[in-house]
């Protein structure tokens, strides 16, 4: 309470080193509690959904990685599914296999990245740096093979852009063997330190039933004990033929959050390494699309560093969509979840980062 | 215990550190398929639009060129907004005459503090980093008779039009 027994209001964000991007937050405090918090969305509102509606088919892929900026290539690959879903195509198996490698160097980066933000929040930056250097390998990577760091453009509706240049297998296990030291040294460093885990644990708590009614997907359900994954429960691409596990968590609390992410590097890592073994340079990687789309409908259901992420597009035959729906995993984060755990839970203002990093929300893919 | 966190700390500081210094120290990191500045080659151009359609960024224009160009009647050639263009490439990979392709050239070597100077006129557009990406490239990534049918009919078409002009 303020000096007149009045809840103190506080702004966090956009610009506070703790929020999670451009978002903001007003905060009514209780001493040292948070009481209430309210999001302040739009400062990165952009209207994709409605400027997809005015390019062509082709000219979407280069608005589909925008939604967020730290995991863009599962977004990509979302849209590139719902547009061949709406034609009925099937794409070549290498670029079945080059789209899962994509994707989970993109899970990685942004797990890594997530870890620098966690670091931050707990005031354990050392590790956090390491973590950005295995994800600035995996950037190098990315913009060797697709020229570009952050905005791959890889895949397209039908396949992928770009075939295998020299020395493909060897240099992404290089970066693999990279990725994995810095991990296990950043894992040692934060999940075992004892700083870390009196910030961490029993701290926003969700149990999975609430994390359901809330439309929770991602590593914060599965941090709940449900080993819910749309790479197993509905596989896309190439998952049903690769052999990996759905690393789940017991307690649902921030900590928890935390080596379901690690542990997930570890996997994608393996789920990397198998897809490389199935390459076949000889074989096309892309398909050629009609220029014309058919009339009907395209969904695609992709699991993203954040969680379920769903693309619907409806056309009504021509070169472009007339509507394309996204789901957002960030949504219920920033949102219900927060409110949810404040009110349950004494969660006091030095708690706040903490608890919004072990979330791990993306504000552009709130706004979009 | 904060002990792990030390141990490991240690290791970290004995190593080499991770971080360049460029462009004072060490060079720019750069790959064979980077997407950069553009290249326009004006004897392939016949101005027939196509880039400034499937632009996504919109930063493609066409301009008129005086000169003889006997491959482009009406003079007429993209000129690109480098302070619009998000680089991906589209413009390349729909061109039919092979007339775009991409340097190497990104970031600061294309700072200016000049906002007009980012509108790059089509004599301008000229290879000044070393070409990377081509269209020929990314046709590679098709079923392989297909590219090369597509790729044939492409050069045959430009082959017949630089003869008979």
């Amino acid at each position: 309470m303020g000096d007149n027994g009045k809840l103190v209001q506080i702004y966090f964000g956009p610009q506070h080193p703790g929020a999670p991007g451009n978002i903001g937050y007003k905060l009514w405090l209780d001493g040292e509690r948070v009481v209430r918090a309210e999001v302040i969305p739009g400062f990165l509102h952009r209207g994709f959904e409605k400027m997809m509606e005015n390019r062509t088919w082709e000219m979407n892929i280069t608005l589909s990685y925008r939604f967020c900026v730290e995991d863009p290539d599962p977004l990509e690959i979302a849209y590139a599914l719902a547009v061949e879903d709406l034609f009925g195509a099937e794409i070549p198996e290498n670029a079945k296999y080059i789209r899962m490698i994509q994707a989970e160097f993109s899970r990685i980066a942004s797990h890594m990245f997530w870890a620098h933000f966690i670091g931050g929040s707990t005031g354990l930056r050392t590790p956090a740096y390491w973590a950005v250097s295995a994800r600035e390998e995996i950037l190098k990577w990315f913009g060797w093979y697709a020229g570009h760091r952050i905005y791959h453009n890889i895949s397209v509706p039908g396949g992928v852009r770009y075939t295998l240049p020299e020395g493909f297998i060897e240099r992404t296990l290089r970066v693999l063997d990279f990725v994995e030291k810095t991990v296990r040294d950043v894992e040692k460093a934060l999940i075992r330190n004892s700083v870390f885990k009196a910030r961490t644990v029993g701290m926003g708590k969700l149990s999975t039933k609430e994390a359901l009614e809330l439309g929770v997907t991602g590593p914060v359900l599965r941090a709940t004990g449900m080993p819910y994954d749309i790479r197993k429960a509905r596989p896309y691409l190439n998952y049903d033929k690769v052999d990996f596990e759905v690393p789940t968590g017991s307690a649902g609390d921030s900590y928890d959050r935390c080596r379901v992410r690690f542990q997930e590097i570890y996997q994608s890592i393996k789920i990397i390494k198998e897809s490389l073994s199935k390459l076949d340079p000889s074989e096309p990687f892309r398909i050629k699309l009609p220029i014309v789309a058919p009339a009907g409908e395209g969904i695609a259901r992709v699991e993203t560093a954040r969680g379920e992420y769903v693309i619907h597009i409806v056309s009504t035959r021509g070169r472009q969509p007339y509507r394309v729906r996204l789901r957002s995993a960030s949504m219920p984060l920033l949102t219900t979840v927060v409110n949810y755990i404040i009110e349950n839970e004494e969660i006091t203002i030095a708690d706040f980062p903490v608890l919004l990093a072990s979330l791990d929300p993306c504000a552009p893919d709130l706004d979009r | 215990m904060v002990l792990s966190t030390i141990k490991n700390a240690i290791k970290y500081m004995v190593k080499k550190p991770y971080t360049r210094q460029v462009p004072r120290k060490d060079k720019r990191y750069k790959s064979e398929n980077l997407r950069g500045a553009h290249i326009l080659y004006m004897d392939k151009c016949t101005g027939c639009s196509m880039c400034q359609r499937v632009c996504p960024a919109a930063c493609i224009d066409m301009v008129v060129v005086e000169g003889d160009w006997p491959r482009n009647h009406r003079k007429r050639f993209p000129r690109i907004d480098h302070s619009k263009c998000t680089f991906c490439a589209l413009c390349v990979e729909y061109c039919p005459f092979n007339a775009l392709s991409m340097t190497d050239a990104t970031g600061f070597e294309l700072f200016t503090t000049d906002k007009s100077k980012t509108l790059k006129m089509p004599q301008e557009l000229k290879p000044i980093g070393k070409e990377t990406l081509t269209k020929q490239k990314l046709l590679s990534s098709y079923a392989p008779p297909y590219a090369l049918k597509k790729f044939e009919k492409a050069l045959e078409k430009s082959r017949k039009v630089s003869s008979s002009g």
